[in-house]
């Protein structure tokens, strides 16, 4: 498999997976409206029927765009064998960053993360709303994100996510061909600007569920 | 304006054969006029190894105006310097300082090993080219004005591409060592124009597979390459190439 494909595969992996980080942020959004809404939005996504196709469909997409993207890091770093003395960024036009450069990085800690994460969520206490057969995640969450360690750990999980972002959405656009004299410097914006609102947005929704969460 | 003199110190890549080591190497350029370009300083330098019986730097250059494409090296860790839009001979001394330290290496990439000193073997782009880079039908003498109808823009576009020198600055440029801006001008330059339609896409497959087997990376997409090319030669080059290829694989060409 040449270069550009594997790059074709990491993009649309990418651009699904960016897809559904905005789904995720506006779903935890919902918290803010209280228990009612949270719980039956939360409900209405568990007793779909495609639901466990889509979560399948989900790890799948995750898992390739992992792999590629690590078998990938071993090729490039084998085309250059011998390191410069001393290399700096070229400034000017170049879209390097920090966040570009520690891509594969940034990916490996959400790798980490994210276990962890359905563990505490998905594969949390199931706790009864009311009387009713919908499932309490709004509890489950306020529970989650009492202690000032996890929403701490968790805060900086979200700016690494944000940083993936940074550069991985623009990115995904170009792997795939997809670029223009307007598209791509908007591309950049809107690249940035989700990374700022979805690490932001899960991160003050954390805080506020630590803050304010109990009280509703 | 009277010339202005300055000195500073080298740290320069000598390396005395392929698959020899290397390594970093201290030397003092005294009394540099800061009128001469980078080349000359080092010209400069040599001329004092001769008299002292010691071996030259090896250097590739040409043109010395910026349109061979022969000569670059990685200055202060920016192939070709710190100006935009220029090669490693345009570079003058003015943009240094008395006192100044600067490094002076090869580019490094598996695919251009070193052959002496800062000087690299970038017959792996010739690969490139040979394995598809060019416009086999023949068409005949040479055309009426306007015969073949291209449209201004598309002619400047195609242009802009062909502005490619080949000099590796890219590649020497990128996190990975890829050749995808490379690459990516040849087949823009080509796919945007008539004559090179009747093998578009065998073009694009070929030159990618030869471009992978020289054993180059991939694009990380940063476009430190865009920023380092003396052409100016942009990423948008490279979109192009991935949708060329594209183009290919959904025409089932192989």
């Amino acid at each position: 498999m040449s270069s550009i494909t594997t790059k074709l595969i990491i993009g649309a992996t990418g651009v699904l997976l960016f897809a559904y980080l905005i789904l995720h942020v506006i779903g935890n959004a919902l918290i803010f409206f209280g228990p009612d809404l949270f719980n039956s939005y939360a409900h209405m996504l568990l007793s779909n029927p495609l639901v466990v196709p889509i979560e399948i469909g989900l790890v799948v997409v995750f898992l390739i765009h992992l792999v590629k993207a690590i078998t990938m890091t071993f090729q490039n770093q084998a085309a250059r064998p011998a390191k410069y003395a001393k290399k700096v960024a070229a400034g000017g036009t170049s879209q390097k960053s920090l966040a570009s450069s520690t891509m594969i990085l940034s990916g490996l800690a959400l790798l980490i993360f994210i276990p962890i994460h359905v563990k505490m969520f998905k594969y949390g206490p199931e706790y009864p709303y009311g009387a009713s057969d919908v499932r309490d995640l709004y509890r489950l969450e306020v529970e989650n994100f009492t202690s000032p360690l996890v929403v701490g750990l968790y805060a900086m999980v979200m700016v690494v996510v944000g940083m993936h972002l940074w550069h991985g959405v623009a990115s995904s656009f170009q792997s795939l061909g997809i670029s223009g004299p307007r598209f791509t410097p908007l591309i950049r914006k809107v690249g940035k600007v989700s990374a700022i609102g979805i690490a932001g947005g899960f991160i003050v929704i954390a805080v506020w569920v630590f803050l304010f969460g109990a009280r509703s | 304006m009277p010339a202005k003199t300055i000195t500073v110190n080298l740290k320069v890549w000598r390396q005395p054969a392929k698959d020899q080591p290397g390594r970093m190497v201290d030397y003092v350029a005294k009394d540099i006029s800061t009128d001469m370009s980078f080349l000359e300083m080092l010209d400069v330098v040599n001329e004092d190894l001769i008299r002292k019986g010691e071996d030259a730097i090896a250097f590739d250059s040409d043109c010395r105006e910026g349109i061979c494409g022969a000569c670059g090296c990685v200055i202060n860790g920016i192939p070709h310097g710190p100006d935009a839009g220029a090669t490693t001979c345009q570079l003058h001394m003015r943009r240094f300082t008395d006192g100044q330290t600067i490094t002076v290496e090869p580019w490094r990439a598996k695919s251009f090993p070193v052959l002496k000193d800062l000087t690299v073997d970038r017959s792996a782009f010739d690969r490139i080219i040979a394995s598809g880079g060019y416009i086999s039908a023949g068409i005949g003498g040479a055309q009426d004005a306007n015969s073949i109808l291209i449209p201004r823009s598309i002619a400047e576009e195609a242009m802009d591409s062909a502005a490619c020198i080949g000099c590796g600055a890219c590649v020497a440029a990128c996190k990975n060592a890829a050749a995808h801006l490379f690459t990516g001008a040849k087949i823009t330059h080509l796919a945007l124009l008539p004559q090179g339609a009747p093998e578009r896409a065998l073009r694009v497959v070929r030159m990618v597979g030869q471009m992978e087997a020289e054993g180059f990376g991939a694009c990380s997409n940063e476009g430190e390459c865009e920023a380092v090319c003396p052409k100016l030669i942009p990423i948008s080059n490279i979109a192009k190439l991935v949708r060329e290829y594209t183009r290919a694989w959904w025409r089932g060409t192989t």
